[in-house]
Formats: structure tokens, C-alpha cells, sequence
């Protein structure tokens, strides 16, 4: 019969696998990455000591050691989601501020364009060119 | 640099009142226009492209009135404008008391920013949420949402950065960027007209006078400061 720690560390190290896994087909990169691995680490303990959550429960003076796990992965998460409304505020000023370069872009192109559509035909007589101006 | 004042009109479906507004305003010398079309969803965009004499930048998205004004600021900006005036396409302002705004700022030469304010328009409600924002960040401005403002190039110049671009309504934080900068803000009492057109971009719902409330409430306790108010004559 399998103990728990070889159950736990199965279940670990298969998060921690599949993580690995997509960073490396690519499907995280980057600072992503990173972070996700970090994370990646600590299911891979968790899940090959988990008796290592009693002690440091019990040097934190946590009487139930399980709520430690629970806490901590709850902070994490919370973390991650400001992280991810402050990417999302960086993602907002920039998309905002290419639009309104991009409304000054075509303005500045309109005014080109009918700049251009004024100068006299190359063709027409020299005569004609000196009457109109 | 540009000795012409830039006057700067946001639009988001104004079609009723924008040509009348545009034909005042083309006649008038030492005068620059630009019309922001802040993705109109009716015939805003055929109207103010149809005066020859406006520069016309066409949002994409919709932006919202302060994303407008700070693309008609960034046009200003690169274009060396002196002083640009931002005016709404509702019909509200005056196109007479552009020159008083001008005049106070000549007499007034350390004066950065000079807000055209109606203290006697609008409800109760908004009365009040004057009032609890002056206390709340210190600014001393009677009409904080009037968007009638002479901006001189210092205060273009603040505004067009990326810290301007978080903002989600052009009065309270315009207001504190301004404060945080150290540029002087001055009222000077101005006649409004009721709206010609369309509705309050910020009281048009109940939902969005409380997201407005929370939203700014936020702002003012994060950056509000006392500021000085002196007001024109």
C-alpha cells in the first residue's frame, strides 16, 4: 500500500510536469514562466515533504497546519490577480494612447492627402499653372 | 510654436448640435479647431469633416470625453499651441465667453489653467458632490466638471503625459495632476447654457453617478492636497 507521501509526491510532481510542460511547448513564457515554475517548486515539496508544513507550523505557532497551506495559497492568489489588474492598467494606457496617436496619424494623413490633391497636374501646360497662381 | 489658440471639441454623438456649434466657431480669427471624434456612433464624423477649415482626429475606440481631450492635448502638444481651450460639443459653452477666459489670462500671466465656471447650473446632487470633493482633495474649485478650460503650454505639457492617460473623467484627477505639478488654476464665472443635445457623460444613470462617486472618492483620498483658489472678477 502506497503511504501518503508517496500519493502526495506523485501529485506534486505531476502538477509540477504538466507546468513544466507547457512552459516548454511554449504556452508560458517569459515572466509567466518564471512565476509559474516558482510555484511548480512548491507543489514538488509540498508534495514529496509534506511533513515539512508541521514545521513550520509549529515554529509559527499554527496549532492546525493545514490552514498554514490554505493561507499561504490564498495570498499567493490574491498576489497574482493584482499583479494581473496592474498589467491589465499598463495594457489599457497603451492600447488608449495608440488610438490617439493613430487619430492624430490619419488626421495629419488627411491633410497630406488633400495637400496632394491640389498640386497641379505634371501635364498641364507651364500657361496655365502661372494663371492660377 | 503657435501664436493661434487651438480649441478643442470632444465628440460622442452630438450630431444635433455640432454643425451650429462648428458654423460659430469657423468664423472666428486667432482660432484653430479640432474636433475629436471620440467613435460617434451617428453622422458626428460627416459633420465636422465637412468643415474644411477643422482638423479632424477620428478615435477608433470610444475613449471616453477625458481620452478625447487628452488626443486633442497630444495634437497640441506636438504642434507647439501656446494655449488651447477645450470646449464641449453639447452646445453648453458660449462662444462669446471664450474671450473673457482669454482676458483673465492676460491678466493674470502666472495663471497655468483658467476654468470657465457655472456654480448656478446643475442639480442638488451635483451641487453636493462639488462640495465633498473640495473637502476631500483640498482643490479649491467651485465648478469642478466644467469642461470650458484655457490651458496655457506648462499645463498641456503635464497633461499629455501617460499618468494623464489613467484617468476616467477630466475633472477631479485633471485637477490634482494639475495641483501635483504646481500649476496655478483659476475660475472665472462664465454664462452656460442647459444641453442642446445628448446627456451628461458622467449623471446619465444612477449606476454611473455611484461608479463615478467610488471611483473619484478613490482618487481624491490617494492624492488630494490643500490647494489655493483665487477667482477672477
Amino acid at each position: 500500500m502506497a503511504t501518503y507521501q508517496f500519493t502526495s509526491g506523485m501529485i506534486g510532481l505531476v502538477i509540477a510536469a504538466i507546468i513544466v510542460w507547457l512552459v516548454r511547448r511554449d504556452h508560458l513564457h517569459g515572466k509567466y514562466a518564471i512565476w509559474w515554475l516558482a510555484i511548480a517548486g512548491g507543489f514538488a515539496v509540498l508534495g514529496l515533504a509534506p511533513s515539512s508544513v508541521d514545521t513550520v507550523a509549529s515554529r509559527l505557532g499554527i496549532s492546525y497546519p493545514p490552514i498554514l497551506v490554505v493561507v499561504l495559497g490564498f495570498g499567493i492568489l490574491v498576489l497574482k490577480i493584482i499583479l494581473m489588474d496592474i498589467e491589465r492598467s499598463k495594457s489599457i494606457v497603451k492600447l488608449h494612447r495608440l488610438a490617439q496617436r493613430l487619430a492624430i496619424l490619419e488626421a495629419e494623413l488627411a491633410i497630406h492627402q488633400d495637400s496632394a490633391d491640389r498640386i497641379p497636374n505634371q501635364s498641364e501646360p507651364l500657361e496655365s499653372m502661372a494663371v492660377n497662381e | 510654436m503657435l501664436e493661434k489658440t487651438l480649441i478643442i471639441i470632444p465628440v460622442f454623438n452630438e450630431q444635433d448640435s455640432l454643425k451650429e456649434l462648428l458654423d460659430s466657431l469657423v468664423v472666428m480669427i486667432g482660432f484653430d479647431i479640432v474636433v475629436v471624434n471620440d467613435a460617434s456612433t451617428d453622422a458626428s464624423l460627416d459633420i465636422a469633416s465637412a468643415f474644411p477649415g477643422v482638423t479632424v482626429l477620428p478615435l477608433h475606440i470610444n475613449l471616453g470625453a477625458w481620452g478625447a481631450i487628452q488626443t486633442g492635448l497630444r495634437y497640441a502638444y506636438m504642434k507647439g499651441y501656446q494655449r488651447v481651450l477645450t470646449m464641449d460639443g453639447d452646445g453648453q459653452h458660449h462662444i462669446e465667453e471664450i474671450s473673457k477666459l482669454l482676458q483673465v489670462a492676460r491678466n493674470s500671466p502666472d495663471v497655468d489653467v483658467v476654468i470657465g465656471a457655472c456654480t448656478r447650473r446643475g442639480s442638488k446632487l451635483r451641487h453636493w458632490a462639488w462640495a465633498y470633493f473640495r473637502r476631500l482633495t483640498g482643490v479649491g474649485i467651485e465648478d469642478i466638471t466644467s469642461g470650458f478650460r484655457l490651458y496655457n503650454f506648462a499645463a498641456v505639457k503635464t497633461l499629455v503625459r501617460k499618468r494623464g492617460t489613467l484617468l476616467d473623467f477630466q475633472d477631479v484627477g485633471v485637477l490634482l495632476l494639475l495641483q501635483e505639478a504646481g500649476l496655478k488654476v483659476m475660475e472665472a464665472e462664465v454664462k452656460m447654457s442647459p444641453r442642446k443635445s445628448g446627456k451628461s457623460h458622467i449623471y446619465y444613470s444612477w449606476f454611473a453617478v455611484t461608479y463615478y462617486m467610488v471611483v473619484t472618492t478613490v482618487l481624491s483620498i490617494s492624492k488630494g492636497k490643500p490647494f489655493k483658489l483665487r477667482k477672477a472678477d
